[in-house]
């Protein structure tokens, strides 16, 4: 599996429609709280209406008067039956290690206290509002101190785990030219259109939960753990998940509730959280503290960078994101201090939301580089080719492959990037000023093990089975084009089956992963198909007789040789038995370390993701790289800010499915834009307690907000990272956008805004 | 589509346990329903809960994010916001119904297909329905007309820029075949 391949067909890379999208235009795109279930009884969340203290008493007796109420579940009546498991981060299963309903106390807002089942969903409703809690309430810490955060050197940075080489304050204050600035990002939610549903039913002592998940595998062992019980006896459905952007990769809380509701039933048993709810029953992305100082010579050469940052967490959890990690390889500087520190507040665990790392911190180092060049009377984009870097300035090992500056090449072309008046508020267009400004795009190159069962049919039908996931990224067509490409077989031949716990085990869908690790192990079933074809067509009597098994390939519909004798598939696959071939490939990532190369199938297995970080491999470091330039609109009067043209070249290694990539990418330039002007989750710091809690205050882009989105592919050919030289993109797209609209917006108005979102108010 | 007919009603279907139901008859997709429900049921969930029709999808159920988006009398309506004992007399149809023939595509949803208008597909019936009655609304007339008419449809996985290319797309055939 490691040469580079060549691709008889050419169906990886080939644009297509979307294989699964018949079904999603139609509506008949089954998501987990669409599946038709007899005598299903619903479940409605009573969750905690303070952030932090205990419950006191909780009175449910005229809750349960209601007309149609089954059944209700507190801590008095849960305690200690779902065991404690190990979080995600922290290589378990879950999203926080806070257990409600475990004990009378309240660790957050929104915490879940009650779970009330009713007949219909409008009695449960009815009832849940009829639960009174009694509490004793203490006064919470919402997050950050008001004050900033001060820096806080560490004496011993040989024994840290923050990246560090070099003597950063020396060379600082020796800089020729430096900026140094703290940097703010505010708490944001996923909000995926589809709710945060879950919906269990028991047959014997085998349960079955219809949830939306990144991760199935994860989700099944761990509600096994949760619930001891024999993981056999767990399957999760999800084949379709309606946005998930890390919000559904880890076990929160409330699965359990509804598996026991629905045992103490004995019937299914259906949660559809409010979307208010929806605010603390999954994670978020934690607000975040920024100090970046930058050193450099009188040529726009780094001589330090400092990065430190300061994270949210809840209290008992550890939770952190820790994005100096690619702050600190990103360009060539010999004296880079990192540190990382966390902060604990009365507030829930935050999670993965996409790009979890690189949104914040890339922002912050984004918007100090384009601090310095304008402090160096520079071009940004020259900048960066200055301290373009071939190797992690940590370690000095090589990147495997990094096209950045053809990024900045290719975009700066596109964008008219040469015609830019570098002075601030110099561009306009009658009442509106014109801001341009771009910002670098990066993600690591994470692989996993990965499992997948392949049976060609000597119709030559083909079926790929793979618990991966789609969460609209296109996973069932990327490996469909996989699997057509390898099996020369047209792409309507192939059938995909994905979100099943049934099915061979796939990492989860998080870490822009997946691409990479599914489709080598698709890729390796194929070939092991093929070769067992070959084997039986060079020994029997037919036309490949006596040929180099190695040098057979199938090609539509065909076993061929290279001299051009061929014979058809369906001959091959009768000669080895009746029926169709199968083969159950386990693909070990190459740059796996030992461990994972030992353990990996069984953590997989096991639903525990042996994920290898692009920037954790052995001897180099692999990562995607994108330039994004945004044009800002700013009204001269109103201060109305708007976005109408963004540009983003990405060099993402090979590209499966161009189509669903080309939109991932679209969809991230555009969560960029939207993080950097509309996402923000505001916190009443008296109650620690999100206020903007819906779709209509909590603001996401609308379709009037969003113009002219250009997306454009750097060809890249990388056969280090993994065999089919993919490097995953899902999670690329909204790296640098922030940097690039707070740089345009100063390009526009040569006001600097340092803290996120950037509103109107403030441009006044 | 059938005009409206009680007589035609599938057998009643009724949740039992519940406390005062009513009884609804409804048109959907030209295919009349008897309901006895209780008198909060909003018009998603009957379509959801009661008659399997789970095409429409609950996003937010207040109305903010439009992917519950359906037709009453050719209308597009909210339909998390609207109690089905509202409809009852009326012709609703649901991303199901939206074809003119079984296993066929309308234009929009061939255009959606051909332009990769959706990622995850969640909003996707909501945006559909929308986009049709946009354009025979003739609300669909320019770039910017459609992007401020499909506002009330919230897409988090961002295929805007696709949706608008669609809809101009599908626009072309439904003027031809009106």
């Amino acid at each position: 599996m490691n040469a580079p391949t060549t691709f008889d067909g050419g169906m990886i890379g080939r644009p297509t429609p979307r294989i699964d999208g018949r079904l999603k235009v139609t509506g008949t795109a089954c998501y987990p709280s669409d599946f038709p279930l007899e005598d299903t009884a619903y479940a409605y969340l009573v969750t905690s209406a303070i952030a932090r203290g205990r419950i006191k008493a909780i009175h449910l007796e005229e809750a349960q008067q209601v007309e149609g109420v089954l059944d209700i579940l507190t801590y008095e009546n849960t305690k200690g039956k779902v065991r404690k498991v190990r979080a995600f981060s922290g290589g378990g299963y879950t999203s926080t290690t806070i257990m409600p309903m475990d004990s009378p106390k309240v660790w957050h807002d929104g915490q879940i206290v009650a779970v009330v089942v009713a007949e219909t969903y409008e009695a449960a409703r009815e009832a849940a509002h009829k639960v009174h809690v009694e509490y004793d309430e203490r006064k919470p810490k919402p997050g950050f101190d008001k004050r900033r955060p001060q820096p806080r050197q560490i004496s011993n940075p040989l024994s840290s785990s923050d990246p560090q080489t070099g003597d950063a304050e020396t060379a600082f204050q020796h800089a020729d030219v430096k900026v140094e600035a703290y940097y703010t990002t505010p708490t944001q939610h996923h909000n995926p259109i589809e709710l945060f549903t879950t919906t269990c039913t028991w047959s014997g002592d085998q349960l079955t939960i219809y949830e939306p998940s990144q991760f199935v595998h994860g989700l099944k062992n761990g509600v096994a753990k949760q619930l001891n019980m024999n993981p056999e006896k767990v399957r999760v459905i999800s084949p379709f998940v309606g946005g998930a952007f890390g919000s559904k990769a880890a076990l929160t809380p409330r699965t359990a509730f509804v598996a026991l509701a629905a045992k103490r039933l004995n019937r299914p048993v259906k949660l559809v959280p409010t979307r208010s709810q929806s605010f603390d029953v999954s994670t978020y992305r934690a607000e975040t503290q920024h100090l970046v100082k930058l050193g450099a010579d009188r040529n726009g050469r780094l001589t330090s960078l400092h990065h430190e940052g300061w994270e949210v967490s809840s209290r008992p959890d550890n939770y952190k994101v820790a994005g100096t990690e690619t702050t600190s390889l990103l360009y060539a500087c010999p004296n880079i201090y990192t540190k990382v520190h966390i902060v604990h507040a009365d507030r829930n665990t935050p999670g993965f939301m996409r790009s979890p790392a690189e949104v914040p911190y890339v922002y912050a180092l984004e918007s100090a580089m384009d601090e310095l060049a304008t402090a160096l009377g520079m071009d940004p984009v020259e900048l960066r080719r200055i301290n373009d870097t071939m190797v992690n300035p940590i370690d000095q090992k090589p990147y495997s492959s990094r096209a950045l500056m053809a990024c900045y090449d290719r975009a700066a072309e596109a964008f008219g990037w040469s015609k830019r008046n570098p002075e601030p508020g110099s561009m306009h267009d009658g009442d509106w000023l014109i801001g341009w400004g771009c910002a670098t795009a990066c993600y690591p190159t994470n692989v996993a093990p990965a499992q997948a069962r392949v049976t060609l049919a000597p119709n030559g039908r083909a079926r790929v089975q793979t618990a991966g996931h789609d969460i609209g990224t296109g996973a069932y067509t990327a490996i469909a084009l996989t699997a057509a490409d390898r099996l020369g077989v047209p792409l309507e031949n192939v059938n995909v089956e994905l979100g099943d716990s049934s099915l061979p085990p796939a990492p989860v869908a998080g870490g822009s992963n997946a691409t990479a690790s599914i489709c080598n192990a698709v890729a390796m079933a194929c070939d092991e198909i093929r070769e067992r074809l070959a084997q039986g067509a060079v020994h029997a009597d037919g036309q490949l007789a006596g040929a180099d098994p190695g040098d057979l390939r199938l090609s539509q519909g065909k076993l061929v040789a290279p001299d051009g004798k061929s014979e058809p598939l369906k001959e091959a696959i009768m000669r080895l038995g009746f029926g169709p071939v199968e083969a159950h490939a386990k693909y070990t990532p190459e740059i796996a370390s030992a461990p994972v190369k030992l353990m990996g199938h069984k953590l997989i297995e096991g639903g525990i993701s042996a994920m290898t970080s692009g920037s954790s491999v052995k001897d180099h470091v692999q990562y995607a790289f994108g330039a994004e330039f945004v044009e800002v609109r700013i009204h001269k009067r109103t201060r109305e800010i708007r976005v109408p043209r963004i540009v983003g070249a990405f060099a993402a290694g090979r590209i499966v499915s161009p189509t669903t990539a080309r939109s991932q990418l679209l969809g991230g330039l555009i969560w960029g834009v939207a993080s950097a002007l509309h996402e923000a989750t505001e916190i009443d710091e008296r109650v620690a307690r999100y206020v903007n809690d819906d779709l209509a205050e909590y603001l996401i882009p609308v379709c009037a907000d969003i113009k002219d989105v250009e997306v454009i592919f750097v060809p890249e050919e990388d056969h280090q990272v993994n065999a089919l030289g993919i490097k995953g993109l899902g999670e690329l797209g909204n790296v640098g956008t922030n940097a690039a609209v707070a740089n345009a917006v100063y390009h526009a108005t040569g006001r600097r805004i340092r803290d996120l979102p950037i509103r109107i108010e403030d441009l006044l | 589509m059938d005009t409206f007919s009680p007589l035609k009603a599938a057998p009643l279907s009724r949740r039992a346990g519940t406390r005062d139901t009513i009884e609804v008859v409804l048109n959907v997709n030209g295919r009349n329903h008897r309901l006895a429900v209780d008198p909060r049921v909003t018009l998603l969930d009957a379509l959801r809960e009661h008659l399997g029709l789970t095409g429409s999808k609950k996003g937010c159920d207040q109305g903010q994010c439009g992917a519950c988006t359906i037709h009453v009398d050719g209308r597009r309506v909210l339909s998390c916001l609207t109690l089905v004992a509202m409809v009852e007399g009326k012709a609703v149809t649901t991303i199901e119904g939206l074809a003119p023939e079984e296993g066929g595509l309308h234009p929009m949803q061939q255009a959606f297909l051909d332009h990769d208008a959706f990622q995850c597909g969640y909003c996707t019936p909501g945006q559909i329905m929308s986009a049709v009655a946009c354009v025979r609304e003739g609300l669909a007339t320019t770039d910017d007309d459609i992007r401020e008419y499909m506002s009330g449809n919230l897409c988090r996985c961002a295929a805007y820029p696709n949706i608008v290319e669609a809809i101009k797309q599908a626009r072309a055939e439904m003027e031809e075949q009106p």
